[in-house]
């Protein structure tokens, strides 16, 4: 097990160190609001010690198809003897969008304020293998549609450093619960940038996989070829060991793939990083922090190179065009039949499904799904999902292009730093915008990580780095080059006194 | 003015598949409601659906039967309309590449062949099912997930009668593919149809959409009714609507359902939760391994080679297990004419009489064909073959055991057939006088008393010669 995750193992089952620890949560929470659900105690938490885990993956891993063994990813070392995985009784938080059996699963939304998954997330489960237990669920954007964190239903999420700020989104709650030391990782997922915005607002590590890399089993679904979970930590080592611990083929996930940058796999330290060209519109604070980091990257002995990517420019309506496609199918389902939430008093089937969805929506969800319609109505799909596909070939082949030249790219994550509850300083589309930074591996399906690079004006501050699929190996190791030169910020009143 | 009609059909079965389409649960009919059912195929949030290649692989196989081309590389694509019995209120179907296409397919029909031509073949499938209850509405999700394959024709037909002797070709295909089991009245096998009417020589008409046709006579009259009642419109001068219209097997008549207005639009895109399926080598050998005789040129070959009588040849094909069972009998040396004579007569009724199935019933093709060598041989004559294969279905033991055990082998010794003959002949001395004098009715009624004497063993030629001789 790493040094660093040792003192929290066990810490749940030591009843003196978990009252230190449940207090020092209270305080934390009272402030940021990290968590919709906080459950230290619940035995549904630590299923993942025991073989109550294990019946529900079964069940469902059976649904694989004929001639594959369902049972691969569930290989579990621990049971009777007790755990003594890599992540033994070491405690972490679930972005509330990831099932997890024993807890709710409300994904920000009131259409499912009640709704009790029947099943785990299969990479919550092989964390669960590890020894790892969940002891909580974070706060996102309803669906994770949004960059704030203030687009949930149920609660608004602060910053650790500063509670009139946004934590960012949409995996805000658990980047705040990590900042803020409550957690040493959490599970996010990451659509256009979902875990590195946050992650990169509340100073602390936010890791996308590369597409295929990580089962989306129990992910609620936005944009499913978009969005895959992320891992958020507080270290590089901890976000690699988690990220090692769920990678791989899971047969409920057919869109797996088992790529090089496994476990086990050669890893050859990254040698030069592309450098975007005339990246403009970012704030002064922002832009002066890349240009640091882009220097502590030379001063690591990485080459520098400079690269045009006149695609990016395409991101942004390529992203929004499928990504809202996705949503309106992906967002169907939820019509308080089978489960969620009903309206009162319906009169026929449809008026049931009509008023639980008008009552149960944001405003956002709403929006994207009209979008999605629209943009999908035949005789106008030329116009506007096929060509963002065309779009997405594209920008796709351009990234593929740029890192054969370079082991990595290099970019800003947001345009700003953590902004203000209510007020982005932006419009709805300027802040739709900002994500062009993140949502550029979301659309190529590449793997990405935010690198904290200590604060600028008490505020975090990060730089993003992006390498081909399945060369995560190649982020980690440039991660930790730059971690002699930044090391990784606290936020006032961090403490870790709970862990003695 | 003449007018053309031009019939096209939509068929879908559900494929015998030991699960469903993308999830684990038994596809299975019959249980109690909801008990077949797992997130997946509940569409709970975050589950994926995760392909059945069974299932594919059965679709590939019809799509071959049908002649249609394989396609190297399939995709599945989301159908988005929201129908309160589809857990995901969009339909996992197939738009763009579909797993067969351009196929064509031969059946008769008014004594000729025809040649229709396939579409397409697509997988996708089913949702649940509503139950309607008073006042309330359930819904049962067994059937949700279920494989189905869809089989769309070209526009080729012309009528009610050439749809439905498709149909049926159709139906006894799947059924000899085993991919189906091919029944209409529990919805397996589903068959929806478009129809057009048009001045001769002008092309398609106006497409009008028809359902609930939940047998194949009804597909025949729904049809009928609806070309009927085009044709009349138009003979008026009045115009066809584009609509979608139901058969109301109460009232024998086409009603409308929804107008094009309303239709939906499904707003098909790729499902980006499965990648598109390329079959390999290997799968598509192990499709072309499994192709069959197609039953219509299974027939022909009765016909042709076998001299069998076309209605009796269409009689054997309508089952495989009987043809298969036919052709084993002739592998082991029964006559073909007189094994078919026996298979679609007195063993048919014999099963029907006993409820077996020819393929599992203790009369399998070895004892089949030794019951018709005694009866070749003369060993035994038609009305005791008749017993002997009843006694077989019901014993379960072999013909040739059943006539020693009870003495059923035909007499043909002249001695013990003149005895019996004598003994006749004493007890009815008035109508052997009578045939003396020359009453030849009386002749027959005396060559009965005497095949009875010997319990319907005597040889009838021998016998009735004997009889003769001694009467001269």
């Amino acid at each position: 097990m790493l040094d660093e995750l040792e003192p929290w193992s066990g810490l749940l089952s030591d009843p003196k160190r978990r009252a230190a620890y449940e207090a020092y949560a209270e305080g934390w929470e009272g402030r940021i609001g990290a968590f919709l659900q906080f459950s230290p105690d619940e035995p549904a938490g630590r299923r993942g010690a025991g073989q109550a885990a294990a019946k529900p993956a079964a069940r469902l891993a059976a649904a694989g198809p004929a001639g594959r063994d369902p049972a691969e990813p569930a290989a579990a070392p621990t049971t009777e003897q007790g755990p003594t995985g890599a992540l033994a009784l070491v405690p972490f938080a679930v972005k509330d969008n990831i099932a997890v059996e024993g807890f709710r699963m409300t994904c920000g939304s009131r259409i499912l304020e009640d709704y009790r998954p029947p099943y785990t997330a299969t990479c919550v489960a092989r964390l669960q293998a590890e020894g790892a237990l969940v002891v909580g669920k974070t706060n996102l954007d309803e669906f994770g549609m949004g960059s704030s964190c203030d687009n949930s239903a149920f609660a608004r999420t602060s910053n650790p450093y500063d509670s009139a700020l946004v934590a960012g989104g949409s995996s805000g709650g658990s980047a705040a619960a990590v900042a803020a030391g409550l957690v040493p990782f959490a599970l996010g997922t990451d659509t256009g940038g979902s875990v590195r915005q946050p992650a990169n607002f509340c100073g602390v590590y936010g890791l996308k996989p590369s597409y295929g890399a990580v089962s989306r089993f129990g992910l609620a679904a936005y944009a499913s070829s978009l969005e895959g979970a992320g891992v958020l930590g507080r270290s590089i080592d901890v976000v690699e060991e988690v990220f090692r611990a769920m990678v791989g083929v899971d047969p409920l996930d057919q869109t797996t793939v088992a790529g090089p940058g496994r476990p086990g796999t050669e890893a050859a330290e990254p040698k030069s990083v592309g450098v975007v060209r005339g990246l403009g519109g970012l704030d002064p604070a922002v832009e002066a922090a890349y240009r640091g980091a882009l220097a502590a990257l030379a001063d690591s002995g990485l080459r520098l190179v400079e690269l045009d990517l006149p695609m990016l420019d395409y991101v942004l309506p390529a992203y929004y065009t499928i990504a809202t496609a996705e949503a309106s199918a992906n967002l169907a389902r939820y019509t308080g039949i089978a489960y969620g939430r009903r309206c009162a008093g319906a009169e026929n089937p449809d008026d049931l499904v009509r008023r639980s969805r008008g009552e149960g929506f944001g405003d956002e969800v709403k929006l994207r799904v009209l979008v999605g319609t629209f943009v999908l109505r035949s005789g106008f799909q030329d116009r506007y999902y096929h060509k963002a596909q065309t779009l997405r070939r594209a920008i796709r082949d351009e990234l593929a292009g740029a890192l054969r030249e370079v082991d990595l790219i290099a970019m800003p994550v947001f345009p700003t730093q953590a902004f203000a509850h209510g007020d982005s300083g932006m419009d709805q589309f300027q802040q739709k915008m900002a994500d062009k930074f993140t949502c550029t591996a979301n659309l190529a399906g590449l793997p990405a990580l935010a690198v904290p690079t200590g604060l600028s004006g008490g505020l975090p501050t990060g730089i993003q780095l992006l390498a081909a699929s399945f060369r995560e190996d190649r982020l980690f190791s440039c991660a930790r080059r730059l971690a002699p030169a930044f090391p990784l910020p606290e936020p006032p009143s961090f403490s870790r006194e709970f862990l003695r | 003015m003449k007018y053309a009609s031009y019939v096209g059909l939509e068929i879908h079965i559900h494929l015998l598949a030991k699960s469903k389409a993308f999830c684990s649960c038994a596809a299975r009919f019959g249980d109690e409601p909801n008990t077949n059912v797992c997130p997946v195929c509940l569409g709970h949030p975050g589950v994926l659906p995760a392909l059945n290649e069974e299932a594919l692989f059965m679709g590939y196989r019809v799509a071959q039967a049908l002649g249609c081309e394989l396609s190297r590389r399939t995709i599945f694509e989301r159908k988005n309309y929201f129908y309160p019995d589809m857990p995901k209120n969009y339909q996992i179907s197939q738009f763009a590449a579909p797993l067969g296409v351009s196929g064509g397919f031969e059946f008769e029909v008014k004594g000729e062949t025809r040649r229709l031509a396939i579409r397409e073949c697509h997988l996708e499938e089913d949702a649940g099912k509503l139950i309607h209850a008073g006042s309330v509405t359930l819904i049962d999700y067994n059937r949700a997930g279920f494989p189905l394959l869809e089989i769309v024709t070209e526009p080729d037909l012309k009528d009610g009668e050439e749809a439905e002797a498709y149909l049926r070709s159709f139906r006894r295909l799947v059924r000899h593919l085993g991919v189906c089991d091919g029944n209409m009245e529990e919805g397996s096998l589903r068959c929806d149809a478009n129809v057009s009417v048009n001045e001769e020589g002008r092309g398609l008409g106006v497409k009008v959409e028809l359902k609930n046709m939940n047998s194949s006579r009804f597909v025949r009259m729904g049809l009928d009714y609806e070309i009927r009642r085009q044709t009349a419109r138009l003979a008026e001068g009045k115009s066809i609507q584009q609509e979608t219209r139901l058969w109301n097997e109460n009232r024998d008549v086409t009603e409308t359902m929804r107008k094009k207005e309303s239709a939906s639009d499904y707003r098909f895109f790729p499902e980006p939760d499965l990648p598109p399926f390329e079959p390999g080598e290997a799968f598509l050998e192990r499709v072309a391994g499994l192709a069959i005789e197609l039953p219509l040129g299974r027939k022909r070959r009765f016909v042709g080679v076998l001299g069998l009588a076309e209605e009796q040849a269409d009689q054997l094909v309508e089952e495989k297990s009987v043809a298969d069972y036919f052709e084993s009998a002739l592998a082991l040396g029964a006559e073909a004419r007189t094994a078919a004579t026996w298979i679609t007569g007195e063993l048919r009724a014999q099963l029907l009489r006993s409820g077996q199935d020819i393929a599992a019933s203790p009369l399998g093709p070895r004892r089949f064909a030794a019951l018709l060598g005694a009866l070749a041989e003369g060993r035994i004559q038609g009305t005791i073959a008749k017993q002997v294969l009843k006694a077989v279905l019901d014993e379960d033991k072999d013909p040739e055991a059943i006539i020693a055990e009870r003495g059923l082998e035909q007499i043909t010794d002249r001695g013990a057939l003149g005895a019996m003959v004598d003994e006749v002949l004493a007890r009815e001395a008035a109508t052997a006088a009578r045939v003396r004098s020359g009453d030849k009715k009386a002749l027959a009624f005396l060559v009965g008393e005497a095949m009875k004497a010997s319990s319907g063993r005597a040889a009838a030629g021998t016998l009735k010669e004997i009889v003769m001789e001694r009467l001269s």
